[in-house]
């Protein structure tokens, strides 16, 4: 066992210091003051949040959806890199060939998500999906209200992705 | 004759309760917007005006919680806690006089639920009886966390219940009597003073000590939300914990009242008020005791309302000790501090009958 | 010396060369990048780097080690010292005392510019592409590539051919073709089927099946989609199914003949996704069949039995099987063990060595009891029925350990024998005939790799009592004998789904307990 040197940093309390009772007074001084600035003068640092509402950065990144393109179609391909950057493994994808759908140069876009999930519980919002995809597919708008009445709803599904998301300036 | 008596002894009881129990709402929904105002913040607002009836609609939702048991509490202890919880408080209170006398009727009624001229000891017993609601409810339960809790409670209790103790030893040296009445009234006879300003060291004592005794911040170690949960209310739900959160702003309107019988006048009038009695007796034609009396009460209330304020001050200023650092303060700090003034409060009381 | 078609490896003699002497001619010596390496005579500069592993590798599209020299895409030339062009180091025959660098900035310059001709037409569709992350174009994209385009004009789209199906097994997308041809001539070369070809020329070159109308009908069609270096030919089986870099590769052999072919089982959380070959010199070379690519679906199949099944006491003849715990089923089977008197042990030979051994050791210790194995797939009983298919890799036997089993001394089923036993346990790993031939009232016990609606089968014809999950090859360590006599050990590759045992397990649990 070697000898450990240990070094002393507290420092000895002045008289006036061990007492307690002046800091203690002087520290309900402060709380006083700070009584009376909020019963009589009314500051406050609360946002009253239904009423008011913060103004979050336009890079805010909040709820996600999938853009759409003129046929309503999803612009996803299914291409797995969201997937497979996502930190928190919360995005799946299953995978099928799409059919229907001609793009505008008349190629056929040939891979179509078949259900695209993305758990919005294990999300944090990291925003590395919107930067992986190649096809500005998946996107995070500015929506922070989420909140759920049952854990599956908090699953997006391919319908939910899809809706219209509006009022996204500088973003997409 | 008798009647009178009864009916006044009632009056008397439904006066106070209604004074400490309806006062509870108030204090908590202060104690909730002092804090915010404190912070910064706002508070409850959206209950009724101002957000007042925020305590309403917790009693409410107290009611509605559903009332259950843990499976393997000792039922009988567990449903008796909350009980005496509230009972010690309130039987201490009908110790303080909250008024000299009034007249009704050519009979002399004096302000004070049971006239018993040993007071002090008999809040004292009661004020012991606070220990058991913890020490029941933490150990009934069966919960690690409530039994922490009781630990610490029951120990702190005992603990701050000497230097207390003292603290009274010594005023009743002073004063000479155990009756509460002849305390106030000594205080505010002319040739006494309030007892804060004869022994303020043992104010200052006893004040601290109602603050552990009441398990207020900074002394609120048996609750500790940060380390134990809830302490020894962790298992309480519903009306059970209601009766806790009641009984502890009773405990503390009983503190207050007794810390202002004790140190700080009582009932006797604060200074300007007697113009005060005497100008609306005249003005009024009331007679001139009753009106006193009112306005004895009403000091009293604003001495209590005073010290309700400074437990709420104190608790959102001063964070919680640690249980090493309650026990230091307590048995070697204000132990013998308190022992040191006693033995002031005999050189000072020998001093003042040797030179009458 | 063999003089037929060496399908591992078109320009290397078949296995017996004359083994060189030494003290003939000194061994040539070609210099790659400032490193001497010896070669073999006849070695290409690219095969010689290849051997030697000492070079980078030489970045190639129409070069396959596999395929005829077509030396068409120029993306492997080298600078050669005292050769005034650059040369294709696929073609171009190493020479004693060559100076060879295959990293100058010449070479460099040469193979970003042929890169860029490549992308010129090639879609920006890696992520919808399959071939994305094992993509040769990719690599050398980002090894070499330019990392902009001067091509603005519009790029070559085939508005029939993006998502054309070549048969039910490939999918061909035209757009991304890079006309290396590895595919034709694996056609042309390897399966002799000619069924793919070039059609029109220049800009409208476009692959196609000579009669579009049949499509492919090679059995090597998987191999198509292995080579080709972008993802113009995508199988279908593990098509859109996973993105590559999700999956676990690990080494084995497929159990779906007797060939052994190596394999690689690429699985994502014990799925597994698709197999595919392995070089193999003496076994498959570079190919596999499409038979054995698909066969995961076996392990995968979902009808697979994978907890223990055992029949009520008492129950009729087509009484369900129940689904129960291994204690209860140990316990139940132990009492049908002690009490019979004869039983027969049939060993599929699609069972490992080990398997088959260690019931055998069992059989030998069980007083009355006797071990037989049991092919039956294609009408083959024993390995002397064995025989080739075709020119290439696929066997008449489709099972994997014919000839372990029979070196281990047993002998093949008798008829007689089953209608003899008043017990037979059936041990195969899904690939052994059903046992509906055979006409017993005996109880029967089936054991390993079982489905739900072959189970139904057998209990048609047959009393089945019992069932025991086992492991398929994947999923379990052992070693299969080749119909070259070749013995290969393969390792587990993922685990069992469910709950099934391996052989010596369940041993320990029916005879011990």
């Amino acid at each position: 066992m070697g000898k450990i040197n240990t070094v002393n940093v507290s420092k000895k309390y002045t008289f006036k210091e061990s007492l307690y009772l002046v800091a203690i007074i002087q520290g309900m001084m402060i709380t006083l003051k700070r009584f009376f600035e909020g019963f009589v003068l009314h500051k406050k640092f609360t946002i009253m949040y239904p009423e008011e509402r913060r103004d979050y950065s336009q890079r805010f990144r909040g709820e996600h959806f999938i853009s759409i393109d003129n046929n309503k179609t999803e612009n996803c391909t299914a291409c797995f890199l969201c997937e497979t950057v996502c930190p928190a493994e919360c995005i799946h994808i299953v995978a099928d060939e799409r059919e229907d759908d001609q793009n505008l140069y008349g190629v056929k876009k040939e891979k179509k998500p078949l259900s695209f999930d993305i758990d919005a519980l294990r999300c944090c919002f990291c925003g590395m999906c919107e930067e992986a995809c190649p096809k500005d597919a998946i996107k995070l708008s500015r929506n922070y209200e989420m909140s759920v009445l049952k854990r599956d709803d908090a699953i997006y599904d391919l319908d939910h992705l899809k809706r219209e998301v509006k009022g996204l300036k500088g973003r997409g | 004759m008798d009647q009178i008596m009864w009916i006044a002894l009632f009056l008397k009881i439904a006066v106070v309760l209604a004074c400490c129990m309806g006062s509870v709402p108030f204090l908590v929904w202060f104690e909730r917007r002092g804090s915010a105002w404190i912070q910064g913040r706002v508070g409850p607002n959206r209950v009724g005006p101002f957000g007042l009836l925020q305590s309403l609609a917790d009693v409410l939702k107290f009611f509605f919680k559903e009332d259950f048991a843990p499976k393997n509490a000792s039922r009988i202890y567990y449903y008796l806690a909350p009980m005496i919880a509230l009972i010690a408080p309130l039987g201490a209170l009908t110790m303080i006089p909250f008024g000299s006398y009034v007249e009704v009727a050519g009979q002399v009624i004096n302000l004070q639920i049971a006239e018993v001229n040993a007071g002090v000891l008999f809040i004292l017993a009661f004020a012991g009886l606070e220990v058991y609601p913890i020490i029941l409810a933490g150990w009934a339960s069966n919960n690690k966390y409530s039994v922490f809790g009781a630990l610490r409670g029951s120990s702190q209790i005992v603990s701050y219940e000497i230097s207390m103790g003292l603290a009274l030893v010594s005023m009743l040296l002073a004063y000479g009597t155990l009756d509460l009445h002849s305390m106030v009234e000594w205080q505010s006879s002319a040739a006494g003073m309030w007892g804060c300003v004869m022994n303020p060291i043992g104010a200052l004592i006893f004040w601290i000590c109602t603050f552990a005794e009441t398990n207020r911040l900074p002394f609120d170690l048996p609750e500790g939300e940060a380390e134990i949960v809830a302490g020894f209310h962790v298992e309480y739900g519903s009306m059970k914990f209601a009766l806790f959160f009641l009984a502890e702003y009773v405990a503390m309107i009983m503190a207050s009242a007794l810390l202002a019988t004790v140190f700080f006048g009582g009932y006797s009038l604060l200074p300007g008020f007697s113009h005060l009695v005497g100008w609306v007796s005249s003005a009024q034609g009331w007679p001139l005791q009753n009106v006193k009396a009112f306005f004895e009460f009403a000091s009293l209330f604003l001495k209590v309302a005073f010290f309700m304020f400074v437990f709420v001050w104190v608790r959102w200023t001063l964070p919680r000790f640690r249980f090493d650092q309650l026990m230091d303060l307590g048995w070697k700090i204000l132990f013998p501090l308190a022992m040191l003034n006693l033995g002031y409060m005999v050189a000072l009381v020998t001093y003042l009958a040797r030179s009458h | 010396m063999k003089t037929e078609l060496n399908y591992q490896s078109y320009k290397k003699p078949v296995i017996d060369t004359p083994p060189a002497t030494p003290e003939a001619k000194p061994t040539p010596k070609i210099t790659i990048d400032g490193v001497v390496i010896p070669f073999q005579a006849g070695d290409t500069i690219m095969q010689a780097a290849e051997r030697a592993n000492a070079a980078a590798e030489i970045p190639r599209f129409c070069y396959h080690p596999g395929l005829p020299i077509a030396g068409t895409c120029r993306m492997c030339t080298v600078e050669v010292e005292k050769m005034p062009k650059l040369m294709t180091s696929c073609s171009t025959p190493a020479a004693d005392g060559m100076i060879v660098h295959t990293q100058s900035p010449k070479v460099r310059k040469s193979r970003t510019g042929v890169m860029e001709f490549l992308l010129a037409n090639h879609p920006l569709d890696c992520p919808v592409c399959d071939k994305a992350g094992e993509c040769e174009l990719q690599d050398y994209n980002f090894e070499y590539g330019p990392s902009t385009s001067r091509f603005v004009e519009e790029k070559r789209v085939w508005d029939d051919a993006t998502t054309k199906k070549l048969s039910d097994k490939v999918t061909l997308n035209m757009n991304r073709c890079v006309h290396c041809e590895r595919c034709v001539r694996f056609t042309d070369e390897v399966t002799k089927t000619n069924d793919l070809v070039m059609k029109n020329r220049g800009y409208k070159k476009e692959l196609s099946a000579t009669d579009e109308e049949r499509g492919l009908w090679n059995d090597y069609q998987g191999c198509l989609t292995d080579f080709c270096p972008v993802g113009a030919l995508t199988f279908n089986d593990f098509r859109f199914h996973k993105r590559v870099w999700f999956l676990d590769k690990k080494k084995s052999i497929c159990d779906q003949c007797s060939k052994g072919c190596n394999i690689e089982v690429h699985s994502d959380q014990n799925v597994v996704e698709r197999l595919m070959p392995v070089f193999n010199e003496s076994v498959n070379g570079h190919w596999m069949c499409d038979e054995g690519r698909v066969s995961y679906h076996t392990a995968m199949n979902p009808l697979r039995i994978v907890s223990p099944l055992l029949k009520s006491k008492g129950a009729s003849k087509d009484a369900a099987l129940v689904s129960t715990t291994w204690e209860f089923l140990f316990q139940q089977l132990n009492v049908v063990i002690k009490s019979s008197k004869k039983i027969l042990f049939i060993i599929g030979t699609d069972a490992s060595c080990e398997e088959a051994e260690q019931v055998k050791n069992w059989s030998s210790k069980l007083a009355g009891s006797s071990v037989v194995y049991f092919n039956g797939v294609n009408g083959v009983q024993t390995s002397k029925d064995d025989g080739k298919l075709d020119h290439l890799l696929r066997m008449k036997d489709k099972t994997s350990n014919t000839r372990g089993v029979e070196a281990l001394g047993i002998q093949p089923i008798n008829p007689n024998q089953v209608s003899d036993a008043d017990l037979v346990i059936y041990l195969r790993a899904g690939r052994a005939q059903l046992p509906i031939e055979f006409s017993s009232s005996a109880p029967w016990l089936l054991w390993g790799v079982w489905n739900l609606e072959e189970v139904k089968s057998v209990q048609q014809k047959l009393n089945v009592v019992g069932l025991i999950p086992g492991l398929m090859t994947m999923e379990k360590d052992g070693s299969y004998v080749n119909e070259s006599q070749l013995k290969q050990t393969v390792t587990t590759t993922i685990q069992t789904t469910g709950h099934c045992l391996t052989v010596n397990k369940v041993i320990e649990g029916l005879w011990i307990k």
